[in-house]
Formats: structure tokens, C-alpha cells, sequence
């Protein structure tokens, strides 16, 4: 757990020393009928490994019995943790096989964060709310982003070498093969990647109630 | 009951007409409850087709419920996520049992059976791509599907983590419990069936087990849509609705609601019977109404015909007593005045039957009902009555020449004096013509006898017509009962031949003797040979000398006539001559005589015999103003002057009609004839009447003569008669003389001439002819042969009766 620190930070600074060669592309993701796709986790994994600078750390909130953000696209290793503003409990768990857990019932901030250490496709889920859903794309590479609303996304600082670039939308439940990025000194050209469209949200059970305000009404 | 009656004719057309209309309407209500019944099941199949689709949804729906608590199940998702399979087929056996599954189980997303509930016999891969399909389609799916022997509804449910990571599928089977429960919810019989290779396999059913079978075997070929059929099963037939409920691979599976039309038809059962029942009751009703009201018609009908019987038996008495207002009422009112008219009218016939219109005393018909009713009391009583047969003396006469008004008066005035002096017992009627008949009452013998001589009592009056006194006289004749007649008819007959006898005998009255009876039986066969004795010349004339006493020359016979009958004999007159009379053959005979006499007159004129012949002249020959005409004519074909031929009428013939008569005698006196008065004494014409008629002779009657020579006042009296006789210019003559001293006696009274069997019987012509050349006898000297006395006493016995 130590080492691995150190190495993020040898890379970086290898990453450092070649600055003045480092790369931003461009990527437009839609899905197979053109659409943009908004929230798809675009990647570039290298393809000799790259030390972890450090332990980065990310915040799953749960908002109005959602997951803020819904999908989040980590650097394995990354510790998450799931404060709950709600002032109901959640018991927030996973059945992926990256990284299974369960937290108990709880309110407020829980004690220790969820270190995802494995990449992989994590899908969350509360176990007393069955709207609430969040994926967590844990991926081998610090170079990852996701598209905006226009599909659009960038990937900054990508020092030269070659890279497998993936995009992934939540409703695919494998990550895709890749395709190879080669980045060297010139200019990079935008590239463009095809997945599905975003799976939107499983319906939230309290919708049942507005359904029978409404028919109070 | 006769079919042809007009009640039974009624009855039946009414019970006709009712029960064809109950027929009729049960046949239609019966149709239409029949259709209602099938339209019942019909909806009722329909209606059960709807709720056990809902119900079928409802419970897949809770099953699907249950299949998504389990597929929620944080334990069992985390057993799903630990991917042990024989952990999650525990957990899907424990999971199935609790909620009743018959299978459970968990597919991956691409349909592959992960785990399964199931027997490791029945481990195989289902093909549940159909229903996930539909399952993600739309949320929730069920589908039949058959699991080994079993049709199971399977429901599919995602499970979660919290995106779906594959299916749980939960199977229930269509079992026994399942229909039956159906089967209380829809009020149907509910089946399961599958069919395959063409053939059906039931798989639950809530039918018994024989129709179980028999729908196995009945069910029709299926095409996957909604079907009704009707199917005959054991106990009757169903309506039969197939719902499709899954299928696999064109194998389908349905379901088999069907209800037995019977059901339906059992609310109806209760009508049909009350139909029936108000039918039965209806056409009783109607059979009693009608009889009632064709009651109301016949009796009344049958009351009439009695009426109309009790008429056509001549009970006129009893009214028509039907009193109603219809027609009937009216046919009763006419029926009753005809009645009253008949009755009315059979009077007034009755009355012309039975009563003589012209003297209102009963007639003929009547007397014999009297005397029947009398001889039947009589006999009944041992009484004894007697019956008078009466008869007016000269009627005919009276009627002939004075016309029928004057006879009608005689007639009317006889019935007034009649009736005035009857009474009691004694009933008198008229039979007709002159002839009356009394019925006397019984009494002492002789009553009979003092009631006729009371009758010629009465009648001796003379009748006044327009101030003229008629004389009309009675022959009356006694039967007596029993003695003279056990019955009507023979009492009748014998007391009529007596009349007739009393009438000949001039008597006026004669009780039945036996003895008639003999003479009439034979007269009664005598008559129709009579006729033929003319035609045979059986007849023959006889003649009696008339001797003048003075002189005791034969200067006249008198003709009488004989009958010698070829097996009887010789007939004596009395038994014919009145018969004769009555008949009217009399004139026949009468004309025979005359042409007899006239011609032996002539026959003896030419042989130097000059002889007056007399002949006899019956009352009724006067009544032939013809007479005088043929006795003219008789005169010249024989040449034979008038004056020698006499006519001898009796004092009675002068009397029965003497207006008549006279101008009858007055011509033959004017043609010259001679004229005598027959048998003078006898009757009770008087001599100044007799001075009228232009007769030359009076005869004195023979019974003033017989006993002459003893009997000083007979004496008397035929001096005196002599003596009248002399005075008014006419000659007399005695007959009947039978002794010499009679014959003196006659000639000292200075009679005239003399006749009888002392001087000489009647003789045919040519022992006449001897007698006269044999010289005749001094008769005062020689006294009579004795032979010749008894013959003329044997004789003499008829002598009364033998007038001619």
C-alpha cells in the first residue's frame, strides 16, 4: 500500500520531466445512432503500467435517495466514500465482483471509506431504496475523464507513448476492447468513440406516492 | 255422451281451442326459456371466461409479486452473486415451497437455467426465451408452459443488483386446486387441457370422472381462438366455452369452463311445472265453464224437446215453463202459444169429432166411447143397461120434399125433446141421419122399454114447423147388456136389427130376440144374391083370388112374389123385402113385379082370363115420380088397359110422405088405376087424410079378420069400417079369411070381395088357371079342406111380418 504512493509519484515525475511533450485529445462519444452521450467515462489506459502518484480519494453522495454522482470513473486504488445527506438511512452495497461490500444502515458520514482496488465495473445499489443505483468504473489509468452534456470530452496531460483509449456508457456491463491512441509529439486529432446511451435511472419507488398525490388530487 | 251433441259438441271445441293455446304457448315459452337457458350460459360462460382471465392475471400477478420478493431478496442476490449452484438450488426449493411454486428457476440474462427447483430426473433447458422477451417488454409476463406432465404458468421476475443480473422464473401448476378454485369463483366446471398430435389430454378438471373422460374424448379441434361448443356429455348436454391460456410450439393449452344446459334449465323446471299445472287446472276450469254454459243452452234445450214430447203426446195441459231472456227464452214463448194453440184447436176438433154439429148432442164416435166406458163399469159391477137404437119414421120423406131445413128443424126439435126428457144415466146422441141412440142406465128390467115407450111419448106431439104440425114417428130398438151383446159392437148391431124390426112391424118398439139375429145374418147374405135371383128368374109371382062375395066370382088376384132359392128353398118375403127397402133395391124388385104382373095381365087377357091383378106397393116406390111413366109403358107393350091393374100401398106408405105420395097416386089414379089401402087398421093414419088421396079400396088387415067370428066388437069395428068404406064411395075388401062361417060372416056385413087361403092360396098362374076352369066352390056351404087349414096355419104364423 506503501509502495504504491511512491511509484505515482516517481511516474509523475517522469511525466513532469517530459512536460513540455505532454498531449490533450479531444474525444466525441456518441452511441450507434449518432446521439451524443452525456456522462460516458472515456479512458486511456498506457500500455506499460504507471506508478500511482497517490491515493486519490472520491465522495459518493446520497442526495433525495440518489447517488450524486450517479457514475463515477476512479483510478483503481481510489477510496470512496458514501456520506449520506439524506435524513433517512441508506445501506449502500455491491454484488460486482471488482469490489463487493455492504454498508450497514447508516446516516451521517460512515466510519471508513470503500477503497475499490480492482478495476472493474462496480454497480451500486441501496438495499432498502431499489431506485438508487450508481456505477463506479474503476479503471488502471490515471488519464480519464467523462463526456459532457455535448458527448464531448478531453484528456489533458497525456504524456507520449501508446495508450489503449476505451469509452464506456453505464448501460454496458463489459468494458470495451479499445482502440490504440499513439501520442507523440504532434497535435492530436479528436477522436471519435461509439457506445450505448446512458441507462437512465431504475424508477424511484417513492414516485408511488406522487403517483397517488396525484390521484388525491 | 253422443259426440253429436250440441253440449259435448261445445265442450270439446272450447277444450280444443284452450289446449291448443297452452300448447302452443308452452311450445314457445319452452323455445324461448330454452334459448334464454343457453343465452344464460352463454354470458354465464362468458362472464366465467372474464373472471378466470382475471383471476388467472390476478394470479400470476401475485406470483409475480412473490417471484419479485424473492428476486429481492438481499440473501438471495447474494447467494445469486456467489454463483454456488447447488446453494441456489436449495435456496429456490426452499424459496418455491414458500410460496407454493411447483418449480422455480434462475436464468442468466441470455436465458440460460442457472438453478432450478426441479428434480435432477427433470433437469433439461427450457426454452424461456419467449417469456423473457415478453418479460422485458413488459415488466411483468406469464406463460403456460408444460414442465414434464405438468402445465405450469410461469412467471418471470428480474433480479436485481440493482440492475436486473438475470431472472428468477416461478411456476405454478394448473392442478385440481387451481380449477376448483376457479370453479368457486366462476360457478363453471373448470378444466385444463393440452392438446397434442391432434388428441386432447385433460389436465385438471373439476368434472367427475366419467365426464372427464368423455370431454377428453368430445373436445373438438382447437385453432387457438375462443370457442363455444355444445357438447353432449353423460347426464346431458354442456355448453362448453375453450379460452386459450398458453400454448407452446402450436401445442396448445386451454382452458375448459362449461355448464350442463340442464342447469339453466332447472330455474325453468318450476315453470314448466307451474305451466303445467295452470294448464291442467285451466283446461278443467274450461271443460266445467263450458259444460256450465252449454248447460245453460241443452237444459233448456232438453226442457223444450219435453215440452215439444209431452205436445206430440197430446199433453197440451203443462206450459212450456222455460222463462228466459235470450233466444231460447223466445223459442219457450212461441213453442208455448203453439201449444196453446193446438190445445185450442184440438177442442174445437174434439168437439166436431165427438158432437153433432147441427143438434150438439154427441155424435156416433162419442156414443161408442160412452157405451164402451158403460159396458167396461158394467161388467166391472154385474150391472145391467141397455142400449135404444131409434129411428124417425117418414124423415126421409119429410126431408126430400120439404128440403133439408125443414128436416134439420125436425131433427134439432127430436134432440131438444130428447135431451129434455133424458137425464140421469141416460145419454142420448146422434149417429146420424134420423137415427138416434139413448144409453139407459141400469134399472129394473123393464126400464129400458118404459124409456122407449116415454120416447114415442115425446114424439107424438107433432113438430111445428111455420105453424105446419109434422107428424114424425120412432121405431126404437132394445139391446140389452149383457143378455143381447157382451160388447159395443154386437150391442150396437143387435139393438139396431131390433129397430129394424120395429120399424117393419110398425110396432115402434122391439127388444132384441134372438131370433132376428138368425133372419138378419141370412138376410145379410141373401141380399147379394137377390141381385142375382132377378137375373136368374129365381123370382116368381103367385096370385091370391080376390073373391066377390055378393057374386062369388073371381074377379081379381093379388100378385105376391116368391123366391125360390136353388139350395135355400123357397125364401118367405119377410126375409128380404124390408132389406130390399133398405137397400133401394126395392125398386128393382118392385119394377120386376110390376112387369111380371102386367104381363101375365096380358098373357091371360089374350087367353079370355080377364082379371084385375093388385100389386104391392113399398112407400119407398111412391118416392119414383118416374113410376107412373113406367107403369104406362109396361101397360102399352102388353095391352093392357089401366083399370086392370090395382096398386096396394099400406096405410103407413101413404103416410111417410104424404105430400109426395099423393101427387104420385093422384097420376096413377088419373092414368085409371086402381088403389087400395093396404093392411087398413094397422095404422095411425086418419080416414079424413086418407079421403084426400084418389083411392078406390080399403083392405081391411087380416088381424081384425082371423079372430072375426069370435069377437063381436071386432065385429063392431069391421061392420063399422064397411060401412065408412060404403059412405065414402070405396069398396072394402076382407083378407085373411080362413073359415067358412068368417066368410059368411064378411058377406052379411056386406063386404065386398074376400081373400084368403079358405077360398084359395096363392097359386102360380097356371094352377090359378085350373082353380078358375074347376069352378069355384059355394063357400058359405063347403066348409076347408083340413090340409089346407094347416098349411094356412103354418103360414099364418109369418102372416104379421108378410105385408106383401
Amino acid at each position: 500500500m506503501i509502495r504504491a504512493p511512491i511509484r505515482m509519484l516517481a511516474s509523475a515525475a517522469g511525466l513532469m520531466a517530459q512536460g513540455v511533450l505532454a498531449a490533450t485529445l479531444h474525444v466525441q462519444v456518441h452511441d450507434p445512432e449518432g446521439h451524443p452521450v452525456a456522462n460516458a467515462a472515456v479512458y486511456a489506459v498506457p500500455d506499460r503500467p504507471v506508478d500511482r502518484e497517490a491515493t486519490p480519494k472520491a465522495i459518493i453522495d446520497q442526495v433525495n435517495r440518489r447517488f450524486v454522482p450517479r457514475i463515477l470513473v476512479i483510478q483503481a486504488g481510489t477510496s470512496v466514500s458514501f456520506p449520506n445527506s439524506d435524513n433517512i438511512r441508506h445501506s449502500v452495497y455491491s454484488f460486482s465482483p471488482p469490489k463487493i461490500f455492504t454498508l450497514k444502515l447508516y446516516s451521517g458520514v460512515p466510519a471508513s471509506p470503500v477503497v475499490f482496488d480492482k478495476a472493474g465495473i462496480v454497480v451500486l445499489g441501496c438495499n432498502i431504496h431499489d431506485s438508487m443505483v450508481a456505477w463506479v468504473l474503476v479503471v488502471d489509468t490515471p488519464f480519464f475523464t467523462h463526456t459532457d452534456g455535448s458527448g464531448a470530452a478531453a484528456l489533458a496531460n497525456l504524456p507520449p507513448g501508446r495508450y489503449t483509449l476505451r469509452a464506456w456508457s453505464n448501460s454496458m456491463r463489459q468494458e470495451a476492447p479499445g482502440e490504440p491512441l499513439d501520442v507523440s509529439a504532434e497535435p492530436l486529432p479528436v477522436r471519435t468513440l461509439e457506445v450505448p446511451p446512458e441507462a437512465p435511472d431504475p424508477p424511484d419507488s417513492m414516485s408511488m406516492n406522487a403517483q397517488m398525490e396525484g390521484m388525491v388530487h | 255422451m253422443r259426440f253429436d251433441s250440441l253440449r259435448v259438441r261445445l265442450v270439446l271445441f272450447l277444450v280444443a281451442l284452450l289446449g291448443v293455446v297452452q300448447i302452443t304457448a308452452f311450445v314457445l315459452i319452452n323455445a324461448a326459456a330454452t334459448s334464454a337457458a343457453r343465452a344464460k350460459i352463454d354470458d354465464e360462460l362468458s362472464v366465467g371466461e372474464r373472471v378466470f382471465a382475471l383471476e388467472l392475471r390476478q394470479g400470476a400477478e401475485r406470483q409475480l409479486q412473490a417471484a419479485t420478493v424473492l428476486a429481492s431478496d438481499f440473501a438471495f442476490r447474494e447467494a445469486v452473486t456467489t454463483g454456488d449452484v447447488p446453494t441456489l438450488a436449495s435456496a429456490l426449493q426452499n424459496h418455491g415451497a414458500r410460496i407454493r411454486a411447483a418449480a422455480l428457476f434462475l436464468v442468466d440474462l441470455d436465458g440460460k437455467i442457472v438453478a432450478d427447483s426441479l428434480p435432477a430426473s427433470m433437469h433439461q433447458s427450457y426454452d424461456f426465451a419467449s417469456l423473457l422477451a415478453a418479460a422485458r417488454a413488459t415488466g411483468d409476463s406469464t406463460s403456460i408452459m408444460m414442465i414434464g406432465d405438468h402445465a405450469l404458468q410461469l412467471i418471470a421476475a428480474p433480479v436485481r443488483a440493482p440492475i436486473p443480473v438475470g431472472w428468477i422464473i416461478v411456476g405454478f401448476a394448473l392442478n385440481e386446486s387451481v380449477a376448483q378454485e376457479l370453479r368457486a369463483l366462476t360457478g363453471l366446471n373448470v378444466s385444463f387441457a393440452f392438446e397434442a398430435a391432434g388428441s386432447w389430454r385433460l389436465l385438471a378438471s373439476t368434472l367427475p370422472a366419467p365426464q372427464v373422460r368423455a370431454l377428453q374424448e368430445r373436445l373438438p379441434a382447437y385453432d387457438g381462438a375462443v370457442q363455444l361448443h355444445e357438447l353432449a356429455m353423460p347426464g346431458g348436454e354442456h355448453q362448453v366455452r375453450l379460452v386459450p391460456i398458453g400454448g407452446i410450439a402450436g401445442r396448445h393449452v386451454v382452458a375448459v369452463l362449461q355448464r350442463p344446459v340442464a342447469d339453466a334449465m332447472a330455474g325453468f323446471a318450476t315453470l314448466r311445472m307451474t305451466l303445467l299445472g295452470l294448464g291442467v287446472v285451466s283446461v278443467a276450469l274450461s271443460i266445467a265453464g263450458s259444460v256450465l254454459i252449454a248447460l245453460g243452452i241443452t237444459r233448456p234445450l232438453r226442457l223444450l224437446l219435453d215440452a215439444v214430447r209431452r205436445i206430440r203426446q197430446g199433453d197440451y195441459a203443462a206450459p212450456v215453463d222455460v222463462h228466459r231472456r235470450d233466444e231460447i227464452g223466445v223459442l219457450a214463448q212461441g213453442l208455448d202459444h203453439m201449444r196453446a194453440g193446438i190445445a185450442e184447436r184440438e177442442q174445437r176438433i174434439l168437439r166436431l169429432a165427438y158432437e153433432d154439429v147441427l143438434t150438439l148432442l154427441p155424435n156416433r164416435v162419442q156414443f161408442a166411447d160412452q157405451l164402451a166406458r158403460r159396458i167396461a163399469q158394467s161388467r166391472e159391477q154385474s150391472q145391467h143397461f141397455a142400449v135404444l137404437v131409434m129411428d124417425l119414421d117418414r124423415f126421409k120423406e119429410i126431408n126430400d120434399s120439404l128440403g133439408h131445413g125443414v128436416g134439420d128443424h125436425v131433427l134439432c126439435e127430436v134432440a131438444t125433446r130428447l135431451h129434455g126428457m133424458l137425464g140421469g144415466a141416460d145419454a142420448v146422441a146422434r149417429l146420424g141421419g134420423d137415427e138416434f141412440a139413448v144409453l139407459v142406465g141400469a134399472g129394473r128390467a123393464g126400464r129400458a122399454t118404459e124409456v122407449a115407450a116415454a120416447i114415442a111419448a115425446v114424439l107424438e106431439a107433432p113438430i111445428l114447423y111455420e105453424g105446419q104440425p109434422l107428424d114424425v114417428g120412432a121405431s126404437i130398438g132394445i139391446a140389452q147388456f149383457p143378455e143381447h151383446g157382451a160388447d159395443a159392437e154386437v150391442l150396437m148391431r143387435n139393438a139396431d136389427i131390433a129397430m129394424y124390426v120395429a120399424k117393419r112391424s110398425r110396432s115402434g118398439l122391439a127388444v132384441y130376440d134372438a131370433s132376428y139375429d138368425t133372419n138378419q145374418q141370412e138376410h145379410l147374405s141373401l141380399l147379394g144374391e137377390l141381385r142375382r135371383a132377378v137375373e136368374r128368374n129365381e123370382l116368381q109371382l103367385v096370385y091370391q083370388p080376390k073373391v066377390t062375395l055378393a057374386t062369388a066370382h073371381t074377379g081379381a088376384v093379388e100378385a105376391l112374389l116368391r123366391w125360390q132359392h136353388p139350395t135355400r128353398g123357397m125364401v118367405p118375403p119377410v126375409q128380404f123385402i124390408p132389406f130390399a127397402e133398405h137397400t133401394g133395391y126395392i125398386k128393382a124388385l118392385t119394377r120386376w113385379v110390376l112387369a111380371e104382373a102386367i104381363r101375365q095381365c096380358g098373357a091371360w087377357r089374350r087367353e079370355g082370363i080377364d082379371l084385375r091383378i093388385a100389386v104391392n106397393l113399398s112407400a119407398r116406390d111412391l118416392m119414383h115420380r118416374e113410376l107412373p111413366e113406367y107403369i104406362e109403358g109396361l101397360l102399352q107393350q102388353h095391352a093392357v088397359p089401366a083399370q086392370r091393374i090395382g096398386l096396394e100401398i099400406t096405410e103407413s106408405g101413404f103416410m111417410e110422405d104424404p105430400v109426395h105420395a099423393q101427387r104420385v097416386l093422384e097420376r096413377l089414379s088419373a092414368m085409371g088405376l086402381q088403389l087400395s089401402v093396404d093392411d087398413y087398421g094397422t095404422g095411425y093414419s086418419s080416414l079424413s087424410y086418407l079421403m084426400k088421396l084418389p083411392v078406390d079400396e080399403l083392405k081391411i088387415d087380416r088381424s081384425f079378420v082371423s079372430n072375426l067370428s069370435d069377437d063381436s066388437s071386432l065385429q063392431t069395428i069391421v061392420r063399422s069400417t064397411i060401412e065408412l068404406g060404403h059412405g065414402l064411395g070405396l069398396k072394402v075388401v076382407a083378407e085373411g079369411i080362413e073359415d067358412a062361417r068368417t066368410y059368411a060372416l064378411l058377406r052379411e056385413l056386406r063386404c065386398d070381395s074376400a081373400q084368403g087361403y079358405y077360398m084359395s092360396p096363392p097359386l102360380a098362374p097356371d094352377a090359378l088357371r085350373a082353380w078358375l076352369q074347376g069352378g069355384q066352390m059355394p063357400r058359405d056351404l063347403r066348409p076347408p079342406p083340413t090340409e089346407q087349414l094347416q098349411s094356412r096355419q103354418q103360414l099364418s104364423l109369418a102372416a104379421p111380418l108378410s105385408r106383401v
